[in-house]
């Protein structure tokens, strides 16, 4: 199937979000809620494009609009700019403290706004939630509504599902949630967690529950080996190296 | 031990409310209303009861219960004052029933008596115009109220709340 975007002829295939066709075609379109391996939310609307479906212009969020006909893309008019700039504006209005938001504001040249709190730094963009449903620990979601929405666990209290893995502050794009490390305890949403150490070099690296969790979803299919992420590497490339091509 | 008995009482008065329906993820909403109607509130072991009977995670059913405005997560009056403030009761001085009513029972919007006889809520709009200002007690609506005509139903609500524990 052929689409056009920014003038550019692509073949997309059959359902597949323009998002996901402009990015294998090498065309940018700002977001801040997508990431490949979630798919699209459709959450911050950064990613809002004009579709010209034969005479029928409409405004659409790319990374949750499938492709099914022949459309015409446009990923950066005038009004898509603006609307842009607003996005920006409101979320920086309501989330400034982080260097994320500020490069934004900058760059998209946007007014100037009244913060509501200059120590926010959460823009809503629920990567940390959809994060923490993937792990599959369903320990955070989103809380209220409208102006008063927030990410928390239930009743604000330290969550039985909580593993600690701290995906939701890896995720974040802009820092908003606190890992607190030290003494070999790591504490994230109300809830402190004892971490193992690698047998090797001796850092702390997880927390025992997620090692917990990881033999539970790989059917205890796992080395019993306590190994940092680096030092895992290491031993792989020494095992791969046995293996000499003659 | 008169708190533990309470406690079970309540609990099975919830087992009873959430094994009406089918332990599917669809029935949250109408599980929580009922809820809500039963015990003015959705109490935490309510919630997570519903919760582990449609096998649902506990963050998404508190972010249903907190999405909805008729859900309390604290406990109501039995007596719910709704006062329109929309346009019209606006303009008729619902403003001026508002602070009658903080001056008579000191709650705010929001807000509930510490005896537990009413709470205070404002709506935008009742589509009874016509009525303005309008207040709805429970499922009782007031016409026309005047700072006069709300002591008088503060007061015949209060009674009625007692009608209501007689009869239990």
């Amino acid at each position: 199937m052929k689409v056009t975007i920014d003038g550019k002829k692509i073949e997309a295939k059959l359902g597949e979000t323009i998002l996901e066709a402009a990015v294998r075609a090498g065309v940018e379109i700002p977001n801040l809620c997508y990431i490949e391996a979630f798919g699209g939310q459709g959450v911050c609307r950064m990613c809002m494009v004009e579709v010209k479906d034969g005479e029928q212009k409409r405004l659409v969020a790319s990374c949750t609009y499938p492709i099914t006909g022949e459309i015409e893309v446009q990923t950066n008019t005038p009004e898509l700019q603006e609307i842009r700039r607003n996005i920006i504006t409101l979320l920086y209005r309501r989330a400034p403290n982080s260097d994320f938001m500020k490069k934004l504001y900058q760059e998209y040249v946007c007014p100037a706004v009244e913060v509501v709190d200059p120590a926010e730094k959460c823009i809503m963009c629920r990567l940390c939630v959809k994060a923490c449903e993937k792990v599959g620990a369903f320990a955070i979601s989103t809380i209220m509504r409208g102006t008063e929405k927030r990410v928390a666990t239930p009743f604000d209290e330290a969550s039985p599902s909580c593993i600690g893995c701290g995906a939701c502050a890896e995720i974040c794009p802009t820092g908003a949630i606190t890992v607190k490390e030290e003494n070999g305890k790591q504490e994230i949403w109300h809830k402190s967690f004892e971490m193992s150490r690698c047998e090797i070099c001796g850092n702390y690296y997880s927390t025992l529950p997620v090692k917990e969790h990881v033999k539970e979803q790989l059917d205890n299919e796992v080395s019993g080996e306590n190994l940092c992420p680096s030092c895992r590497r290491k031993k792989l490339a020494g095992d791969l190296a046995k293996f000499s091509i003659k | 031990m008169a708190v533990n008995s309470e406690q079970t009482a309540d609990r099975k008065a919830m087992g009873k409310i959430i094994n009406r329906y089918p332990p599917e993820r669809r029935y949250i909403l109408a599980i929580m209303q009922d809820l809500q109607k039963q015990f003015n509130y959705l109490p935490k072991d309510a919630l997570q009861m519903t919760a582990e009977y449609v096998n649902t995670p506990m963050s998404v059913v508190y972010s249903m219960a907190t999405f909805y405005k008729a859900f309390s997560l604290v406990p109501k009056g039995r007596v719910v004052l709704k006062t329109c403030d929309g346009t019209a009761c606006h303009i008729k001085g619902s403003n001026i029933i508002i602070d009658e009513i903080y001056k008579t029972l000191g709650i705010r919007p929001g807000e509930t008596t510490a005896d537990g006889d009413f709470s205070l809520e404002t709506v935008n709009c009742l589509g009874a115009c016509a009525l303005a200002p309008v207040l709805v007690a429970n499922d009782r609506v007031y016409p026309k109220v005047t700072p006069a005509s709300l002591r008088e139903i503060i007061e015949e609500n209060r009674g009625r709340r007692d009608e209501s524990t007689e009869r239990e």
